[in-house]
């Protein structure tokens, strides 16, 4: 018998807010994150808006409580993780806790600014700048920071790599290796990643429009987010209540092209159809669809494609929250996962901010005006990315799950 | 769960696992780093694409096609990869120009390839494999979370099989940067200095190792992986202690030990104490005079022991510490790098 994986608490950071509460409260007044870089150095800065958090290292390490000279996704992964573990943190005596967290550019905003110094003379740069580049360094900094130790990881799978953290930490509590796990990602904004996207063309110059007909690419955000899972032998042991649990993931490979999505989104379906198989749910239990949604011309094609086969044409009720995040990459799928948690929580959809035109090789349209009050039971949350890594989880509300 | 291993395929800095002589002989070196010796490819990726491919890519796709083909399957139903630096040539090529050409005309190539999923996302591309896809990127358990995932992965989906690889490459800059940080030695080493285990870090290395594994024992010999042990410690006398309390609660009969012992005096007062303590009187081998010393190492040892034991050989003598085993049915694998350690209980079924 597989244990339930419950979600007791979330910890967030994005650019519309540095904790749960106020990314809630963001989503529910329809505040976007995206604007000029201002901590970001970087030649594109009037070129590109990002989705940034604005504080420097300096500032969101005094937040977080650790070392501004850790990379800034070292810290943005701690001010989340710190969030969803505090309340609990003295109350897991002789539990086993896991951390999983997924990044994709690990220490690389440090990195980026002595690289070249350092192939000319390693002896002229200070040796903490690429000390914990690795991305498996970021983890194990909040992990020990946190005195997680019973089983520490990091998932690289580019922009689902988070999805697979939850995933995997589910995994483990359900078949009683973990009793409770920290589970999601970080991701802080770099001039890598932002060349790179922009060398690929996808990057948009204003405030990106997802699943819009005339949508031009995304903006790359930064954050970091997290859910704390518990068995319900943890649960008990520290008092805990659950709104809603993990009750579905799969990952499937779209193996078509590098970068790019298939255009019928073979991977995307074979996700999420594996997914609600896991769950035992049927397309028609799905409530609200957080849609990956990038607002890159392929990805909203492929994914709203793959949505309408699988879903019949009877397409639930969805919104990409990108919009106001930007693309978070490793951290996305972490970040849409407390999403989804509060829109079961709270029984509200977000709007698909900025959307004006149906797209014209898919017809549904997301949700666009915010909606409240609703019986939100089943999330699928979908994260895709590079690679063909294709990655979709489902969040059900406790009272129609096997709840204590 | 257990997992047995059905297939194996080595691309390392002592040759590959398709060589007729693989590991025959033992190598001779005096350098800094060990670097991999690459098959010819022609057999197993297209010319066109090899061009584009940066060596932690063609090594990656070349051992996981050697595993494929000694498996004898044309694609696996999933894939776990493990890499603690992923594809460091092509990270370094976009940022070396992307800061030299101050963000102006930069082309995608080695953006598009230096994230850490490349290898697991180029291997289902080229196999057609649209199953479960993970990279593991956790320093020295790289490799061990790969094979754990795919313990979770076999138990949902029994009957399947998995390819199951670990991979990292050396470049100019990581061998700087380890080098500062400890890990590899400044000087040049020879295999003495492996086995003699006094110098200040370790020579570097590089490699890729795959297998397929799978939860039904096979009809053939093959290495059972029973259990990974795998814990993090910053004291060495405490993880001596910690992997001979794990030792000892397994009560096993062991005939051969294969250590990870790498040349560096700290590491070695690790496996000096295991060695004159529960591993007395054990036949003890090493594998790293032949791979050097890398994140995902284990891999390579793994694939030592799978390798000889699908032909049907015994393990290379040049490996072995004191007396050679008698027999290889019960072998426990032990690897340390930097603060990791792991521990596999393996078996020949």
């Amino acid at each position: 018998m597989k244990q339930v994986a419950y979600i007791v608490n979330t910890g967030i950071i994005t650019a519309i807010g540095n904790d749960t509460a106020a990314c809630l409260d963001a989503l529910l007044h329809g505040r976007t994150g995206v604007s000029k870089a201002e901590y970001l150095k970087t030649h594109w800065s009037e070129e590109f808006p990002v989705a940034e958090v604005k504080a420097s290292n300096k500032a969101l390490a005094t937040i977080a409580g650790v070392d501004a000279k850790w990379p800034r996704t070292a810290i943005l992964s701690a001010i989340a993780v710190k969030e969803a573990w505090q309340p609990f943190a003295e109350k897991l005596r002789g539990l086993k806790v896991g951390f999983f967290s997924a990044t994709t550019v690990g220490g690389m905003d440090l990195t980026e600014n002595v690289y070249k110094a350092f192939k000319e003379d390693s002896s002229s740069v200070d040796f903490n700048s690429i000390k914990n580049h690795e991305c498996g360094a970021i983890t194990e900094l909040v992990a020990n920071h946190f005195g997680i130790n019973d089983f520490v990881t990091t998932i690289s799978t580019a922009c689902s790599s988070s999805a697979n953290s939850i995933m995997m930490a589910a995994q483990m509590i359900g078949n009683g290796m973990l009793d409770v796990a920290i589970a999601g990602g970080a991701d802080s904004l770099s001039k890598f990643t932002l060349n790179g996207f922009n060398t690929l063309m996808i990057l948009d110059k204003q405030a990106c429009q997802p699943f819009d007909n005339n949508r031009r690419g995304l903006n790359l955000g930064e954050g970091a987010g997290y859910l704390l899972l518990m068995s319900e032998k943890a649960m008990q042991q520290c008092g805990a209540t659950a709104s809603c649990v993990v009750s579905g993931y799969a990952n499937a490979n779209d193996a078509y092209h590098q970068t790019a999505s298939s255009p019928d989104g073979t991977g995307n379906k074979l996700a999420m159809g594996n997914a609600l198989k896991v769950a035992n749910l049927l397309p028609a239990d799905i409530n609200y669809i957080n849609l990956h949604g990038t607002g890159t011309a392929n990805n909203d094609s492929s994914e709203g494609k793959a949505i309408e086969v699988l879903f019949d044409g009877k397409v639930p009720a969805s919104s990409s929250t990108k919009a106001y995040t930007g693309h978070t990459l490793g951290a996305a799928a972490g970040v849409e996962a407390v999403f989804s948690v509060l829109s079961i929580k709270e029984g509200i959809v977000y709007p698909n901010l900025r959307w004006e035109t149906q797209m014209e090789d898919v017809s549904f349209k997301p949700v666009t005006e915010l909606k409240t009050r609703l019986d939100i039971r089943h999330v699928l949350s979908n994260s895709f990315g590079f690679g063909g890594n294709c990655s979709s989880l489902v969040f059900s509300k406790c009272l129609v799950w096997n709840c204590i | 769960m257990e997992l047995y291993i059905t297939g194996t395929g080595i691309v390392s800095c002592a040759g590959n696992s398709g060589d007729a002589d693989f590991l025959k002989e033992s190598q001779s070196y005096d350098t800094d780093r060990l670097l991999c010796v690459e098959p010819n490819y022609t057999a197993y990726i297209p010319p066109m694409q090899l061009r584009r491919m940066s060596k932690a890519v063609r090594i990656g796709i070349g051992a996981s096609k050697m595993c494929m083909a000694s498996a004898g399957i044309e694609k696996p139903d999933a894939i776990s990869v493990g890499t603690a630096m992923g594809c460091l040539t092509d990270t370094e090529v976009f940022l070396n120009k992307m800061i030299t050409q101050e963000e102006q005309m930069l082309t995608p190539t080695a953006f598009i390839q230096s994230t850490h999923n490349t290898v697991s996302g180029q291997i289902a591309l080229l196999a057609g494999c649209y199953g479960h896809n993970l990279t593991f990127v956790q320093r020295g358990h790289s490799f061990e979370h790969a094979v754990i995932n795919t313990q979770l992965y076999l138990s949902d989906n029994p009957h399947q099989q998995m390819l199951v690889g670990g991979i990292d490459e050396l470049t100019d800059g990581s061998v700087e940067a380890l080098k500062i940080g400890g890990i590899n030695r400044k000087e040049n080493s020879t295999p003495a200095d492996v086995l003699n285990g006094n110098t200040q870090g370790a020579v570097a290395g590089e490699g890729a190792a795959f297998f397929i594994m799978t939860d039904d024992k096979p009809i053939k010999p093959a290495v059972c992986i029973k259990d990974v042990y795998a814990f993090t410690e910053k004291d060495i006398v405490t993880a001596a202690q910690k992997l001979t309390a794990y030792v000892n609660s397994q009560s096993l009969n062991i005939d051969a030990v294969l250590l990870g012992q790498s040349g560096d005096e700290k590491s070695n007062a690790f496996y000096e104490s295991l060695r004159s303590g529960i591993f007395s009187n054990k036949p003890q081998y090493i594998f790293k005079h032949l791979c050097g010393e890398y994140a995902t190492a284990s891999a390579f040892a793994l694939g030592i022991l799978s390798n000889a034991i699908t032909k049907g050989e015994a393990l290379p003598s040049h490996c072995a510490l004191n007396n050679e085993a008698v027999a290889l049915k019960n072998v426990l694998l032990v690897n340390h790098y930097m603060h990791y350690y792991s521990c596999w209980v393996l078996q020949v079924a």
